[in-house]
């Protein structure tokens, strides 16, 4: 009769799983994010491969050749100043996903800091954070947005300047809220049990364990950047012109939605289109990264 | 006199993405009017899901009575209606959950909740109800029973809670209790007061208990009778004094050898069960336990084995016992 | 008796309940720790134990620092470890350590067995490169588990592996005492008998002192030379293990010992159960005179007026009962 000690062999017979790998993983079988995060990704190649997949600029004239509909020339028509739709959409595609992604440089970057600390050192600081959190949320952030952009003025940096300052608040309260959280694991009781410091702890422990939400608000903050670059353009006091954007595209078409329609519409679905992807993708990515919906 | 609960070769499987899990596997135990019995086994081998099963509880579509007989009173469960059953659960059989906090709705009054079966098993008027749930309440000790019945749950204590959890359960002087480990979530002295309280209640009534658990020092001082599981199988069963003083399989002997008691000195060492209990998904041919088993033979790899009458009234699933050799006895 | 390692003089720990929005007002103390004093000895385990509410963990983690306590002291290494400040402290944490309940919670998911393991000696900054993956290597083997579980991720192993990975951490520094906070309470009873040989055969090797926190008295005897009752923040009876069990002097830790079934039906048919009225009170508002006496089987008057001190019964067996003529101030 044979003794059989199985304690060190027997560790789950599944193999190794990274918690990121674990994450692509699932985030591979959703496919609506996997459909999301192609478009966006097909879209980006586009937008900066321009020049190569037409030969019209964004802001060339063809008065001869105004207001047409769809055709083998112009695949998408052309405006009101005869300049073709389609080249527009692509380089206004360059102006939304920039103004997407770069805001949200902004928005970590101070609603990050400000999140931590209210979270880390809670008390007074925390409330005083808070509060001042509160007073910006209780503006809306379309009119705020537009009175910042009033007093800077000018073009698409400060566009990205006064979205960003209005919309770091989501993160900040995310962040808190998870710092917050994680503060109370016994895991970080245990980093302090040996020696570990306030600054480790937030680098090590805190901040990686509240990568998973920030990265899935960031992923929904971008549409809504887009959108409101958009709505600004629209209104006029968004990118100026030349530069390109959609918004702007829907301003022209609107002057002549009765007789060319299509002229609102693409850039229109363009939009849709591009928050739509990132929508998919960012519940894609919370559902791939929640360890609670693992199996 | 016919036992008043057969379950006859239960088999329960749950469907899950990495396979099929037989979370019961041909179990067969009895309960007999006014006895207490205990279902006892670590967290997987199936003691919770082989109750829930009496009751049909499980979880569908994922997890499925596949198999085997449930005769309550000479009547086949498994073979009634989902309305049929449902007269049965809260009159003829209740159950007492482990955790008091999520199995009460946390928006109707204790009152109201003790009262509702009431109405539905009895015919009370909701007036009616209150009446008895008062009642009730006062019988398992809740202090100011006219007060507390219109409190909601998160206005009991822990132990208050799962009072009224036992209130709900004899409410229509059910033959069956199935009680599923209900007081790991309390401290010591409250478990003493509700263990003592169940009993008490279960005499009066002469009711029948089946005490799910895996505190053995639990099974030793309420039930008659024990089943031991392992990896969803009985692997023992006896009168509790037989199981405990003569254990013939390996796994029971095992864990008694690895609790510590109050009354013994110091043992220099504990006598733990090395290794981790299977994965139910990919059990090993033969025995289950074989990986962490220091006794087996050949033939425990091949065959998986039954439960045979190794004593009077005592039965064992153990090739090794079979031979009539017990090498892990202790004396 | 070995010597003294850590001293705790008159302990407490109040966490305030305030009232009001901007100007918070003090309406009430939660007493969770309520002037408690004992001695741990090199090589010892000392047991704690009590059920909940009773203040243990939370006076588990005053001693380590982790809560500040209100008032007393804790004595290490010539020391008053309540006057270090925060960075004062870091030196001295390498030398007492501590093991948590929830083997799900206490480790980072993000970081590797190497990484939980290794944390201590990094934060420290002993040993990089070669010497510190070897002595992972060889903290995993004290604790049963193969080198080749290094690269795993917490969530890979069970439930009593990754107490072995909390407890190889904690031992990473040789640490001259060990906090244990209900270590096995979440695992199945096979596992618990496992860590708790572990934990035996690392004291008898190391000549680490524990102070065991648990609610399961049959546990804490068997581990503990000594044992500390605690009810609502006070001690009740501190006693050897074997004191404890035959001559209790405690009603509390009567109702206790005869609360805990033995698992042997034989035995337990001849036990009578003492069984207490009522519940636990809470900490906020704890009765008057002798905390325990609403529930106690055994009170009479003066429980209700006067404090009993813990004082010395013979033999070291200290308790806090009117019932025993040195309790009485």
């Amino acid at each position: 009769m044979a003794t059989n000690k199985t304690n060190a062999a027997n560790v789950s017979q599944r193999p190794v799983h990274t918690l990121w790998g674990d994450a692509w993983f699932r985030l591979r079988k959703n496919k609506l994010a996997m459909a999301g995060g192609i478009f966006i990704i097909l879209l980006s190649l586009a937008a900066i491969f321009a020049p190569f997949i037409t030969h019209y600029g964004f802001a060339q004239q063809d008065l001869t050749a105004i207001l047409q509909s769809p055709s083998a020339k112009h695949w998408l028509g052309t405006d009101g100043l005869g300049r073709d739709t389609f080249a527009r959409l692509l380089y206004g595609a360059r102006t939304s996903l920039a103004v997407g992604i770069f805001t949200q440089v902004i928005i970590v970057g101070i609603g990050l800091p400000i999140g931590a600390i209210a979270g880390y050192a809670g008390g007074s600081v925390d409330n005083i954070l808070m509060r001042f959190v509160d007073v910006m949320y209780s503006f809306p952030s379309i009119l705020l947005i537009i009175l910042i952009k009033a007093i800077l003025g000018g073009g698409i940096y400060q566009l990205f300047f006064a979205i960003g300052l209005v919309s770091w608040v989501d993160i900040a309260r995310l962040v808190r809220g998870q710092i917050m959280s994680i503060k109370s694991r016994d895991y970080v009781a245990a980093a302090r049990a040996m020696g570990g410091m306030g600054p480790y702890i937030t680098e090590r422990h805190l901040l990686p364990n509240s990568l998973g939400p920030i990265i899935v608000t960031v992923t929904f903050s971008v549409p809504q950047a887009i959108f409101a670059e958009a709505a600004l353009s629209f209104m006029g006091i968004g990118v100026r012109p030349p530069t390109p954007s959609w918004g702007t595209m829907i301003n022209d078409g609107y002057a002549v939605i009765f007789s060319s329609w299509y002229q609102v519409l693409f850039p229109a679905l363009a939009i849709a289109l591009l928050m739509i992807s990132f929508t998919f993708l960012g519940d894609g990515l919370r559902d791939a990264l929640d360890p609670k919906m693992r199996h | 006199m016919a036992p008043l609960l057969e379950v006859r070769n239960i088999k329960t499987y749950f469907n899950t993405q990495d396979g099929v899990v037989k979370a019961v596997d041909g179990v067969s135990y009895d309960v007999n009017r006014g006895e207490t019995i205990a279902l006892v086994g670590e967290s997987g081998c199936g003691k919770t899901v082989s109750a829930l099963s009496i009751l049909r509880l499980v979880g569908e579509p994922a997890g499925k009575i596949v198999s085997g007989e449930i005769i309550f009173d000479g009547i086949d469960l498994l073979k009634l209606s989902k309305e049929e059953m449902r007269k049965m659960r809260g009159a003829k059989i209740s159950i007492i959950f482990q955790e008091p906090l999520t199995s009460l709705n946390p928006v109707l009054t204790i009152g109201r909740q003790i009262s509702e079966g009431l109405e539905f098993h009895k015919n009370m008027s909701p007036s009616e109800g209150m009446e008895e749930a008062t009642r009730l309440l006062k019988m398992v000790g809740i202090p100011h029973p006219d007060r507390r019945v219109h409190d909601y749950p998160h206005q009991f204590s822990g132990g208050m809670r799962q009072r009224a959890m036992i209130a709900i359960a004899i409410a229509c002087q059910p033959q069956l209790i199935i009680a599923d480990e209900p007081t790991t979530v309390v401290d010591v002295t409250i478990q003493a007061q509700l263990l003592e309280l169940i009993r008490n209640i279960t005499k009066e009534l002469n009711t029948s208990l089946i005490l799910i658990t895996h505190n053995l020092g639990i099974v030793a001082r309420y039930a008659q009778r024990v089943f031991v599981m392992y990896a969803g199988n009985i692997i023992e069963y006896g009168t509790a004094l037989d199981v405990y003083h003569s254990p013939y399989h390996p796994y029971t002997a095992g864990l008694l050898g690895s609790v510590p008691r109050l009354d013994e000195p110091r043992k220099a060492r504990l006598q733990p069960i090395e290794g981790q209990p299977p994965d139910l998904i990919a059990l090993p041919v033969g025995c289950s336990f074989q990986a962490r088993c220091a006794y087996f033979v050949p033939q425990c790899l091949k065959e998986k084995p039954r439960l045979i009458e190794v004593a009077p009234k005592h039965f064992a699933a153990c090739w090794v016992s079979q031979k009539e050799l017990k090498p892990w006895q202790i004396l | 008796m070995a010597d003294i390692i850590i001293e705790v003089n008159n302990l407490t720990k109040y966490f305030p309940v305030t009232r009001g929005l901007l100007r918070r007002q003090k309406i009430a103390d939660v007493k969770a720790v309520d002037g408690v004093s004992f001695t741990i000895h090199k090589g010892e385990t000392l047991g704690l134990v009590g059920e909940s509410g009773c203040g243990k963990t939370t006076l588990g983690k005053c001693i380590l620092q982790l809560i500040r306590p209100t008032s007393g002291d804790v004595i290490f290494e010539g020391r008053d470890l309540c006057e270090l400040s925060d960075k004062e402290l870091v030196p001295v944490r390498a030398k007492l350590q501590m093991i948590f309940q929830d083997p799900y919670d206490s480790l980072d998911p993000r970081f590797t067995a190497m990484d939980i393991i290794g944390e201590p000696l990094r934060i420290h900054h002993i040993s990089k490169g070669r010497e510190y993956s070897d002595r992972v290597s060889e903290l995993l083997g004290l604790v049963g588990l193969a080198p080749y579980m290094a690269q795993r991720y917490p969530h890979e192993f069970s439930g009593g592996q990754r107490q072995r990975l909390g407890i190889a951490r904690a031992l990473a520094l040789q640490p001259q005492f060990i906090m244990c906070d209900e270590p096995i309470s979440a695992l199945d009873v096979s596992i618990q008998a496992q860590i708790i040989n572990l934990l035996d055969d690392l004291q008898q090797k190391f000549g680490v002192s524990y102070l065991f926190i648990s609610h399961d008295l049959s546990v804490v005897r068997h581990l503990s030379d000594r044992v500390v009752v605690m009810y609502l923040g006070k001690v009740m009876e501190i006693s050897n293990r074997d004191e404890l069990y035959k001559n209790p002097l405690h009603p509390y830790t009567r109702a206790l010992l005869s609360a805990v079934p033995i698992p042997d039906p034989a035995v337990e048919m001849k036990r009578q159960v003492i069984v207490l009225q009522g519940e636990v009170p809470s900490p906020m508002n704890p009765p008057s005179g002798c905390v325990f006496h609403p529930r106690c089987y055994r009170a009479f008057a003066d429980c209700t007026k006067v404090v009993p001190l813990l004082a010395d019964a013979g033999g070291g067996h200290q308790v806090a009962c009117l019932l025993c003529e040195t309790s009485r101030p």
